[in-house]
């Protein structure tokens, strides 16, 4: 049936991508010295395209609006840097305020740590999730953007001093040992987002998405199944969090300032809201763009003329028009809701071929 | 015979207008009845209580004999209310087979844990098995890959039945199944409206403007103006009934 057919082609091509990614990482870490700049330009999509999909659940499968995304990476990444900064370096982190004696030795594996930080989004999702996913579009967006800028505050505020360092933020977090140790954690938490929302649960959050009065003509607890999607979304986005600050190194509460969210919001805008492949292409189209595009902060001559425009902040500029070019042209995104995938592509083709005999039949 | 739905003073008020005034209503068991009401009467107000999208002001609803009211919508659907909507609500970008899966949903019970992991194969496999079933004995598992909004009229009204009829109900609302069907498919939707109720043992509530479905298929007929019952009884008693002509026509003087 459907089940079967859907996974030839297409997982074929997902696992020869994973491994040709994985040879192409092997060679670069190898190389590490040389490939210094690409390697944190692929860490860092890495991590974006985690966050992104993980935006994507809440935003693109189940139709919510939310802007929280920096206030749950804030959560997961301070909760991933304060339990693995290595105790013999924490006098020199926490140098001005000191730490808190029951976390002075509290150091625990990454991935443990990487997990913590995921629920610790996660329980804060559930509890602001209460109030604020009974609001709808708009009033869903600025509630969590609030929230998001809360947490910032918060986290910045002397009383945390001992705990989040305050407004010094905190350094010697342990980055990623190479770059394919990035590559795996993010390829764990993609698959099984992807499990999640090619799942019954994320069929619920899609007809949620699609009409929430008919979702509930059809017994889907409405509110249960938002909240559910907002707290697994909050989930890996605190991971993805945890991974942003092992791939910085070292954070503070500015870090997760609303501009990261729109940076987020870019990726799944661009790649297309409702599209798993969309959001992945995204982030590393909209990564990578911003330092390709660098060459336009430098200055440039043409045949001895100065160009003026050709100046620091101009590439932003060009950014932002490849931007609008894309929302004006492909209003859903570059993948507009649908996945990159050759099955649909074969499928798609046989029933074009099938519609067109069926035609001729008839005439 | 058996009562399967029962509105007793139902009065649902939005601020000073009264939508429906102390309205009484029974369906019984395996009947065919027909709401219907010129434009404004109440008759969808009617359903919404009923699915319980709104709740009334006051009066009660009971169904198979227990209270519904102040139920949530999908508790209600839960306990084997269906309905389909006036203006059709589909997963729109959805494909017909997702459509009628989710709705297959609320009998299995799995979690996020279970269903991510796919320790839930058994269930999922069982589940498309019965959608697959069910779609083919409504001749529409030809269009299980296109997505419902890309499908005709007629077959979108179709597939939401077929989406009600995943959730297993006792009761099935229909709120004007034959809105802009031509008569030669309003023939068809009839007999067809029959055949489901026999296939599928429902009781059926219908809303329908159209004159000659709703007195070639109900077993009785409720008529409501300005949120008022103003006659009940079968097609022909309907049909004489001296307020209804008058409610239809407007006229003091009836021939």
């Amino acid at each position: 049936m459907k089940f079967k057919d859907r996974i030839n082609i297409d997982l074929l091509i997902y696992v020869a991508i994973i491994v040709v990614s994985v040879i192409v990482l092997v060679f670069l870490d190898m190389n590490k010295f040389e490939y210094n700049y690409a390697i944190s330009i692929i860490e860092k999509s890495l991590v974006y395209a985690v966050v992104a999909l993980s935006m994507n659940i809440v935003t693109g499968f189940t139709g919510l609006f939310s802007l929280g995304q920096a206030g749950f990476m804030a959560l997961g990444a301070y909760t991933t840097a304060i339990l693995t900064i290595p105790a013999n370096v924490r006098p020199n982190v926490y140098y001005m305020n000191g730490i808190l004696p029951a976390l002075e030795n509290a150091v625990v594996p990454i991935p443990v740590a990487l997990i913590l930080g995921g629920i610790v989004a996660a329980v804060f999702a559930s509890l602001i999730g209460i109030p604020v996913l009974r609001l709808k579009s708009d009033y869903l967006a600025i509630a969590t953007l609030g929230f998001s800028e809360i947490i910032r505050a918060v986290i910045a505020s002397p009383m945390m001093d001992k705990i989040t360092n305050g407004s010094y933020g905190l350094k010697s977090i342990p980055g990623f040992k190479s770059s394919l140790e990035c590559f795996v954690y993010s390829l764990i938490l993609i698959i099984i987002m992807i499990l999640i929302i090619n799942s019954s649960t994320g069929r619920d959050f899609k007809a949620i998405r699609e009409d929430e009065i008919a979702a509930r003509s059809v017994g889907i607890n409405i509110f249960k199944t938002k909240e559910l999607s907002f707290v697994v979304s909050s989930f890996f986005t605190g991971i993805g969090g945890g991974l942003l600050a092992m791939f910085m190194r070292s954070i503070d509460s500015k870090t997760f300032s609303i501009t990261l969210t729109y940076d987020i919001l870019l990726i799944v805008v661009l790649g297309g809201i409702g599209s798993i492949t969309g959001s992945i292409v995204g982030a590393f189209f909209v990564t990578a763009g911003k330092e390709i595009l660098r060459f336009f902060d430098e200055p440039f001559a043409i045949g001895g003329v100065e160009i003026p425009l050709f100046r620091p902040g101009f590439r932003m500029v060009i950014f932002s028009i490849l931007l609008m070019v894309v929302v004006l042209f492909f209003r859903k995104g570059l993948l507009g809701g649908r996945e990159l995938s050759f099955n649909d592509f074969i499928i798609r083709k046989k029933n074009e071929k099938l519609k067109n005999v069926g035609k001729g039949g008839k005439a | 015979m058996e009562n399967v739905l029962k509105l007793t003073d139902m009065t649902m008020q939005f601020g000073g207008l009264k939508a429906i005034d102390s309205l009484n209503l029974e369906v019984n068991n395996h009947e065919i009845v027909a709401i219907i009401g010129p434009n404004g009467a109440g008759k969808t107000t009617a359903f919404n209580c009923i699915t319980g999208i709104y709740t009334p002001t006051s009066g009660n609803i009971e169904y198979l004999n227990k209270s519904i009211l102040n139920k949530e919508p999908e508790d209600i659907t839960k306990r084997g209310i269906a309905r389909t909507f006036q203006n059709i609500r589909l997963f729109k970008d959805l494909t017909v087979f997702e459509n009628v899966l989710i709705a297959v949903h609320l009998r299995y019970n799995d979690n996020i844990f279970t269903s991510t992991f796919r320790f839930n194969r058994h269930q999922e496999l069982a589940m498309r098995e019965e959608v697959k079933v069910l779609l083919e004995s409504q001749d529409l598992y030809k269009y299980r890959y296109d997505i419902a909004s890309a499908l005709p009229y007629g077959i979108q009204r179709r597939l939401e039945i077929a989406r009600a009829l995943a959730t297993k109900p006792t009761l099935l609302l229909l709120d004007e199944p034959a809105a802009g069907m031509n008569p030669q498919e309003t023939m068809e939707l009839t007999s067809y409206i029959r055949k489901i109720r026999d296939d599928f043992g429902l009781t059926i509530l219908l809303i329908e403007h159209h004159m000659d479905l709703v007195m070639d298929i109900s077993d009785r007929i409720y008529v409501i103006d300005f949120g008022k019952l103003i006659a009940e009884g079968n097609p022909d008693e309907i049909q004489n009934n001296p307020h209804v002509i008058k409610a239809y026509l407007g006229v003091e003087d009836y021939a």
